[in-house]
C-alpha cells in the first residue's frame, strides 16, 4: 500500500501536464494501482513473454551468426550452467550474434546472447561458461525485469491519466515495459547488479564443474584491451569498468581457488568457437 | 614447426609476454601455490611482463629479471592504449564507409551493436524462430557436459552484504 501511496506521488510530481485536465486523484490512484498490477506482479509466463520479445528486438539489432556448430555448443554450455540453479525449467535459450562488438546479453526469462566480437576474444569454455554464468544470474535475480519495471511504472504514472483510454491500458503498459526493455541495454544495470552477477556467475560456473577462474581472466582480456576500442563502447558504457569488477571479485577468491583446477576445455572451444 | 606455432596459438594461457602492474604488495613465488616458497617480494605498482597463467595464478618476469607466480588478482594489465594501440577494428570500418567518395555517412552494411542500433531495432521473429531451434535440452546438456568430464558441484553462494 505504501508503494502505491509512493508511486502516486510519483505520479503526481511527473505529470504537470495532467494538471490542465480535470484532475482527479482517485483517478490516478486508479491508474497506478492498474500499473502496479501490469508491472508489480509479473508472473513467470508474462516475464518469459516479455524477454521473448526483447530477444526478437536485439536479434533486429543484430543476427544469429552464421555457423550451426557454434550455436548448438553455446546452447550446451549455457543450458548446462542453467540446470545448476534455482531455475532450471526455464526455456533458456542461448545465442550468438553476429556483431563484431564485445558483449552479452540476457533478457527475463531466459535469452542470452554474446556477440561473436567477445567470443573471439575467449581461449576456452570455462571463459564462456563464465560469461554466461554471470548473464543467467542476470535472469535468476531478474536484474533487468525489476529495472524495467521501475522505468515503466514511472512513464506511465507521468502520462497514464491523460493520454490512455482505460481498455488501451494494458497494450499501452506492454509497450511501455518493451521500450524500457531496449532502452536498458543502451543505458545498463545498476552497477550493483553487475558486481552481483559476477559474484553468482564465478559459483555458477564452478558448479557446472568448470575453472571458476573463467570469468576474470574475460575481465583481464577486457581490461588489457584499449579502452578506447570502438567495440568496447557499449560495455564499458554499461558496466563498472573491468578493473573495479576485478576488484570486487576479490572477495570471492576462496571460491575462485577452491575451484580453479577444474577443467577449462580449451581444446573443445577451439574445436566449435572457431572454424 | 608448423604444428608447434599451431599449438602455441591454441594454448588456453597467455601465450605472450604482456606488460602489467602487481596493484598491492604480494610476493613472488616459485611455483603457483599459496605454500609455494617465496622468490622475492613485489611492491605495489612494480611492472612485470605476464607471461601465462594457472588457475588463479599468472606467471611473470619481474623488472630486475626475476620469474615466479603472482596472484592473477594482483595483476592489472596495461591497457590504455600503452599495450594494444589497436583496435578491433569496427572504428576503422565505420571509418571507411563514412570517409568513401561523397563523403557522406555510408554505414549500411557495418552491422552490430551500438547503442543507437539497439533503440533503433525492429523485432526479427524469423532470427528469433532460428534461435529457438538451436535449444539444447537438459539431457543432451548433461550428455554434453559428461562428454567434457565436467563434474558438477555443489556451491553456494555468497553471502550478501557480507
Amino acid at each position: 500500500m505504501s508503494r502505491l501511496l509512493l508511486l502516486a506521488c510519483v505520479a503526481l510530481a511527473a505529470a504537470p501536464a495532467a494538471a490542465q485536465f480535470n484532475f482527479n486523484l482517485n483517478r490516478l490512484v486508479d491508474t497506478v494501482k492498474n500499473v502496479g498490477k501490469a508491472a508489480g506482479e509479473i508472473g513467470e509466463k508474462e516475464e518469459i513473454e516479455i524477454g521473448r520479445d526483447m530477444a526478437a528486438r536485439l536479434l533486429g539489432a543484430a543476427p544469429l551468426a552464421a555457423g550451426d556448430p557454434v550455436q548448438r555448443y553455446v546452447n550446451n554450455v549455457g543450458r548446462w550452467l542453467a540446470s545448476q540453479t534455482e531455475r532450471p525449467d526455464l526455456p533458456w535459450h542461448f545465442g550468438v550474434l553476429e556483431a563484431p562488438q564485445l558483449n552479452a546479453f540476457a533478457t527475463p526469462g531466459g535469452h542470452i546472447f554474446i556477440t561473436r566480437g567477445l567470443l573471439e576474444r575467449m581461449r576456452s569454455e570455462a571463459e564462456l561458461a563464465g560469461v554466461l554464468a554471470h548473464e543467467i544470474a542476470h535472469v535468476l535475480r531478474k536484474h533487468h525485469l525489476k529495472a524495467i519495471q521501475k522505468t515503466a511504472q514511472l512513464e506511465l504514472a507521468g502520462t497514464a491519466v491523460s493520454t490512455l483510454a482505460r481498455q488501451d491500458r494494458n497494450t499501452a503498459n506492454r509497450e511501455k515495459l518493451l521500450a524500457a526493455g531496449s532502452e536498458l541495454f543502451a543505458r545498463g544495470l545498476d552497477r550493483s547488479d553487475e558486481l552481483e552477477a559476477d559474484r553468482l556467475g564465478v559459483v555458477i560456473a564452478a558448479r557446472g564443474g568448470y575453472d571458476a577462474y573463467g570469468l576474470p581472466t574475460v575481465l583481464q582480456t577486457l581490461q588489457a584491451m584499449n579502452p578506447e576500442d570502438s567495440g568496447l563502447a557499449l560495455m564499458f558504457k554499461t558496466h563498472p569498468t573491468p578493473s573495479e569488477r576485478l576488484d570486487a571479485l576479490e572477495r570471492m577468491q576462496p571460491t575462485l581457488d577452491a575451484y580453479a583446477g577444474q577443467p577449462q576445455l580449451a581444446e573443445r572451444f577451439a574445436g566449435a568457437a572457431r572454424r | 614447426m608448423r604444428i608447434g606455432l599451431l599449438l602455441l596459438l591454441l594454448l588456453p594461457a597467455l601465450s605472450f609476454a604482456e606488460p602489467a602492474t602487481v596493484i598491492r604488495a604480494t610476493e613472488l613465488r616459485a611455483a603457483a601455490a599459496t605454500d609455494a616458497a617465496v622468490v622475492a617480494p613485489l611492491a605495489e605498482g612494480a611492472k612485470v611482463d605476464a607471461l601465462e597463467r594457472k588457475g588463479g595464478w599468472t606467471r611473470v618476469k619481474a623488472e630486475g629479471g626475476a620469474e615466479g607466480w603472482v596472484r592473477m588478482l594482483a595483476l592489472r594489465h596495461a591497457g590504455g592504449g600503452a599495450a594494444k594501440p589497436g583496435d578491433s577494428g569496427i572504428s576503422q570500418l565505420l571509418n571507411v564507409a563514412r570517409s568513401g567518395t561523397s563523403g557522406t555517412q555510408v554505414t549500411t552494411g557495418v552491422r552490430g551493436l551500438d547503442a543507437e542500433q539497439l533503440a533503433n531495432a525492429k523485432p526479427n521473429a524469423a532470427e528469433l524462430q532460428k534461435l529457438q531451434g538451436y535449444a539444447a535440452g537438459k539431457d543432451a546438456a548433461a550428455g554434453f557436459a559428461a562428454a567434457g568430464r565436467l563434474q558438477p558441484q555443489s556451491v553456494s553462494y555468497p553471502r550478501e552484504g557480507g
